[in-house]
């Protein structure tokens, strides 16, 4: 049986190699007249089980044997041959049969795998092909392991076998991939509900996520883990313990949450660090590690936010002129069609729904006339209410900040009074965005745009904030500083008198050790900042989550469930369910990263921290938009290129970096805590390691390199290709903006000679008609291509030939239309209605055929249905 | 034919081939003859808002039945182009998963009334599918109209066969109306 069907394959092989058309040719004829008779063989078939079906198979593959015979014949004396010639190396008989079987075996299976391959294209029932293909590949499956004895045959099956699952394994890569992207499902679904503009918002979320675990595992993998495994442990230094007066409360969770006590001595914070060289057996250079992972943090985020930034921009222009079909793209490819589940369909729904709402409020705006008089001045009143309330805050937090210090001085306040600062600045961001937000309804902007004046704005606010309590960290430092020198000295002198005495005493005997609970310490300035941070990081978090636990959750319970028994509509007055707030959102994730970045210098823990924050509040605000939010009232649709989002996080970023490359530039590090210790300042760590470590020329370069001499003609190197850069790009852009509005030109003025042919000016049309009766004439025109054909006979509005026809089709889509329609087949489906518009007969009209047979067609088009049957 | 990710679209094609091949297994005893109920038991066509044209697309005129070979030709348009096929293929009849027919099965979708032209009504039909009663009925009549000034080029205010393929120019309908089966 199994010989019967390699010679069906074998026939249907040869006919597909020679004469693929003929073979066609002939297909179609059988479909015309056999057609019936088919039929009913196959209804036979249908009815009857396997058995009979195999009969006929069989009876059918004799009658082609019979009449491929010869051919085969050939083939098979061709193979012996061949197998003769290899065997003859051979000197066994019995080898050399074996070798032959072996050599038709290959020759079938081979066979089979081209029937599989070609199964496609076989004019073959269903059945039959379903059959066919099942017993090709038990047969290839079954007999491609006897192959593997002779060395190329066993490679030639290898490498079949590794191309079939190399496209396998690419086709489940794949997916594979698509799967990975983290909370992928998640984000549409928030996307269907709530239109792209929420959704960037969880985008943008989750690439900060990715950002900082990338931070997460350069801090821990080369600082906070060497520390921990090679570092001297817990209590052997007085900088690793805690002190003699603390250590009753050092374990009180008061204390504790205050990042004060086991924390604040502890390997997340700068002062638990020593200024040994090298730890452990591995050599590791601490020190040196944590200056070098203090500035590659920052550096990775730079080069991060940038190379994403040029990525954006890249992707928005690539596919900026997109924009002439909206509707008719939405209308005609939103569904999907191979949605098959319920839910997903939903989904679905919702987001057609939803990009539909983002596109009548982006043609509602683009079309929208007013009084311009009375906007200005409600969009200057509007500014200046705005910079008040900006004033203010600011005021606020510098009068806060003032007391706090005079708190600081006093001794016993109280929870309120040492936690001030924090409270009214968490208070100040979540009252002044919903003010921004009322204010900003004045201006009636269209929601993109307000949304940036919004992000703007509250970025300013934040911006306020952040620097206010810098400034004050700041004379808290300089304070602890002031305060350090007094310490250092009394610690000298401790250290000293209790060698003295112990020496004295007894000079045989080594002295015991002072306990290091004992030393007096100085006040770490670093550890100090580092604790500010993190504290202000976990306040942060808190208030986050229990703004959307109350404003949200609570809110959306309440109006719901009370709404039963209410006075009046709770669901569509007042309180009414909370809407996604994206520009406080967004701008409470750029302003945490800055903290960050500013913090994680001083406090490496800090970044395992925001991790935890980012991951939770990814499930956390999912579950609260889907559960609680309402959509916007005007959905909008988020500019493709969240680049303004990137440019937030480039400037926190910048200005983050000021303050740390301050106090590391000019501060003296605390002389008894931390890796930098005793140095004078904390870059001191890569000269002692480049005077040490390297061979003496190295030290010579970089004292070279570190000239100012060689640093400023660099910088101006610099600066001169960034502004060359910047020129070409302008004109790039310029050129770019001007070949779209040609085209744009191009096509309206396309469309309105073509409504002028069509209804008004018959004598024009005329004229034209006779200015190009060539092409008009000589081939049925195609409107989809009239374009180009114009163009290129010189009446295109641009002018010159060569670039209208440039401008008529991007490369891309005009050769792909020009593929894949050969202009005389594909005009068939024009006619009737043409003939309607143009209402005077005595014009050469070609295509005015009713909707017959039409000369194109008896080429042999069976691709209408309806016709071919 | 739209935009969701691949994992979905990778899952359902099989589950559509399947349901085809089920569809067409199960009715054997009924002398390979579809009916319209069959269609409607494939989950991504009773999903589909359009999935009642795409049902009726299966059947010739004024029938309720569809033998195998019509169906097989109709499934045909779904069928992907492969690239040996471009370059082969270039004299002989044009096959039925060729752009222009996958276009033009894809245009008869919308075409009600056969005029070969999608007017304002049709496109008004297709949008209460597709959207339902989210959106006010004179918003969707000015998405029509949009529409239909965007696609439309000689200014009879209804989108023509030619029209509807300058608009999808660009879409890749080669891949998108194609449904992997048999490997």
């Amino acid at each position: 049986k199994e010989d019967k069907e390699e010679d069906e394959s074998k026939e249907e092989d040869n006919g597909s190699q020679q004469n693929r058309a003929s073979r066609r040719k002939n297909y179609q004829r059988r479909n015309g007249d056999g057609k019936k008779a088919r039929e009913e063989r196959s209804q036979k078939k249908g009815r009857g089980k396997t058995a009979p079906n195999k009969d006929q198979k069989e009876s059918e593959n004799k009658e082609k044997k019979t009449t491929k015979r010869g051919k085969e014949g050939e083939n098979k004396q061709k193979k012996d041959r061949k197998n003769s010639i290899s065997s003859s190396s051979n000197s066994s008989d019995e080898e050399s049969l074996s070798e032959e079987e072996l050599a038709m075996l290959k020759e079938q299976v081979e066979q089979k795998k081209k029937l599989i391959s070609t199964m496609r294209n076989k004019p073959w029932r269903m059945v039959k092909k379903l059959s066919v293909l099942r017993e090709a590949q038990d047969f290839v499956e079954k007999f491609e392991g006897a192959l593997g004895k002779g060395k190329g045959k066993k490679l030639y099956a290898y490498k079949m076998m590794m191309a079939k699952k190399w496209v396998k394994f690419k086709r489940d890569f794949e997916n594979f991939k698509t799967q990975c992207i983290p909370w992928e499902m998640k984000i549409k679904e928030v996307e269907s509900h709530f239109g792209s503009s929420v959704a960037s918002y969880f985008i943008f979320l989750r690439w900060m996520y990715g950002v900082n675990l990338v931070l997460f595992g350069l801090i821990f993998g080369l600082v906070i883990i060497p520390e921990v495994l090679m570092g001297m442990p817990y209590g052997s230094l007085p900088r690793k313990t805690v002190p003699r007066a603390e250590q009753a409360t050092a374990m009180d969770f008061s204390v504790l949450w205050d990042f004060e006590g086991y924390i604040k001595y502890s390997a997340l914070f700068y002062g638990y660090y020593n200024n040994q060289r090298t730890i452990g057996w591995l050599k590791y250079r601490l020190p040196m590690a944590y200056f070098m992972v203090g500035i590659s943090v920052f550096g990775y985020s730079l080069m991060v936010v940038i190379r994403s930034m040029a990525r954006n921009a890249n992707e928005s222009t690539t596919d900026g002129d997109d924009d002439n079909f909206i509707f008719s793209w939405k209308m005609f490819t939103s569904w999907d069609y191979l949605i098959g589940n319920p839910e997903t369909a939903d989904n679905k729904f919702a987001s057609i729904t939803t990009s539909f709402k983002e596109s009548i409020v982006d043609e509602q705006e683009s079309n929208k006339d007013e009084n311009i008089h009375l906007r200005r001045f409600l969009r200057v009143l509007a500014n200046v209410l705005i910079i008040c309330c900006l004033c203010g805050s600011g005021y606020l937090i510098y009068f806060v900040v003032k007391r706090s210090q005079t708190f600081s001085k006093m001794q016993n306040v109280g929870w309120y009074e040492r936690n001030e600062v924090e409270i009214v600045m968490s208070l100040l961001g979540m009252f002044c965005p919903p003010l921004f937000e009322t204010i900003a309804a004045l201006e009636n902007y269209h929601p993109r745009i307000g949304l940036k004046w919004q992000l703007g704005r509250i970025f300013a606010l934040f911006l306020g904030n952040l620097y206010t309590f810098l400034l004050a960290l700041m004379d808290d430092v300089n304070e602890k500083l002031a305060e350090e020198d007094v310490v250092k000295n009394i610690t000298h002198w401790t250290l000293l008198g209790h060698h003295n005495s112990s020496a004295g005493n007894d000079s045989t005997v080594t002295p015991p050790p002072l306990d290091p609970a004992d030393v007096p310490r100085g006040p770490c300035w670093e550890t100090t900042v580092g604790i500010e941070f993190v504290r202000l990081t976990v306040s942060d978090i808190l208030v986050t989550y229990i703004t959307i636990l109350v404003g949200d959750f609570i809110r959306a319970c309440f109006v719901r469930f009370v709404n039963y028994c209410w006075c009046w509509d709770l669901e569509a007055g007042f309180p009414s369910y909370a809407e996604f707030d994206i520009s406080g959102n967004v701008l409470g994730l750029v302003f945490n990263q800055g903290m960050i970045w500013m913090g994680s210098f001083y406090a490496p823990g800090l970044v395992g921290i925001n991790v935890l924050r980012l991951l939770t509040s990814m499930y956390f605000q999912c579950w609260a938009v889907m559960s609680s939010n309402v959509p916007h009232a005007r959905v909008f649709k988020a500019s493709k290129s969240n680049n303004f989002y990137m440019g937030l996080v480039l400037l926190i970023l910048f200005l983050s970096l000021l303050p740390v490359a301050y106090t590391i530039m000019s501060l003296p590090p605390s002389f008894d805590c931390g890796p930098f210790s005793g140095k004078k300042r904390m870059y001191d760590v890569i000269q002692e390691t480049i005077e040490l470590d390297f061979p003496l020329f190295v030290a010579k370069i970089f004292s070279y390199v570190a000239n100012p001499g060689l640093i400023i003609p660099a910088i101006l190197l610099m600066v001169l290709t960034i502004y060359y850069l910047n020129a070409v790009s302008k004109a790039y852009q310029r050129a770019n903006a001007e070949l779209k509005k040609k085209m744009q030109m191009q096509r309206e003025e396309e469309k309105n000679k073509r409504n002028n042919k069509a209804s008004t000016n018959p004598m024009l049309q005329d004229l034209e008609d006779l200015l190009t009766p060539s092409t008009k004439t000589e081939s049925p025109p195609k409107q989809a291509e009239d374009k180009k054909t114009e163009s290129q006979n010189g009446t295109s509005p641009v002018g010159k030939p060569g670039r209208g026809e440039f401008l008529a089709g991007s490369p891309m889509a005009g050769g792909r239309g020009a593929a894949f329609t050969p202009p005389s087949q594909v005009f068939v489906t024009q006619p009737r209605t043409l003939g309607a518009r143009a209402p005077h007969p005595g014009q050469p009209r070609p295509w005015g055929h009713p909707l017959g047979p039409v000369p194109g067609r008896g080429r042999g088009q069976p691709c209408y249905p309806r016709a071919a049957r | 034919m739209a935009l969701l990710d691949q994992k979905n679209n990778n899952v359902s094609i099989t589950v559509f081939i399947l349901c085809c091949v089920h569809t067409i297994m199960t009715r054997k005893e009924n002398g390979w003859q579809e009916h319209r109920e069959d269609f409607q038991r494939i989950p991504e066509l009773a999903i589909n808002p359009l999935g009642d044209r795409i049902i009726n697309a299966f059947f010739p005129e004024g029938e309720d039945q569809v033998n195998f070979r019509g169906f097989m030709r109709t499934l045909a348009h779904f069928r992907p182009i492969e690239d040996n096929e471009k370059s082969k293929d270039q004299n002989g009849p044009e096959p039925l998963n060729s752009r222009s027919n996958k276009l033009h099965f894809a245009f008869r979708l919308y075409d009600l009334d056969k005029d070969d032209k999608i007017s304002r009504d049709e496109l008004l039909q297709v949008l209460r599918m597709m959207v339902g009663v989210n959106i006010s009925d004179e918003q969707l009549g000015s998405i029509a109209d949009r529409t239909i000034q965007e696609a439309d080029q000689d200014g009879d205010s209804a989108i023509s066969f030619a029209e509807f393929v300058k608009v999808l120019e660009k879409v890749d309908v080669e891949q998108k109306m194609s449904i992997r089966f048999l490997h």
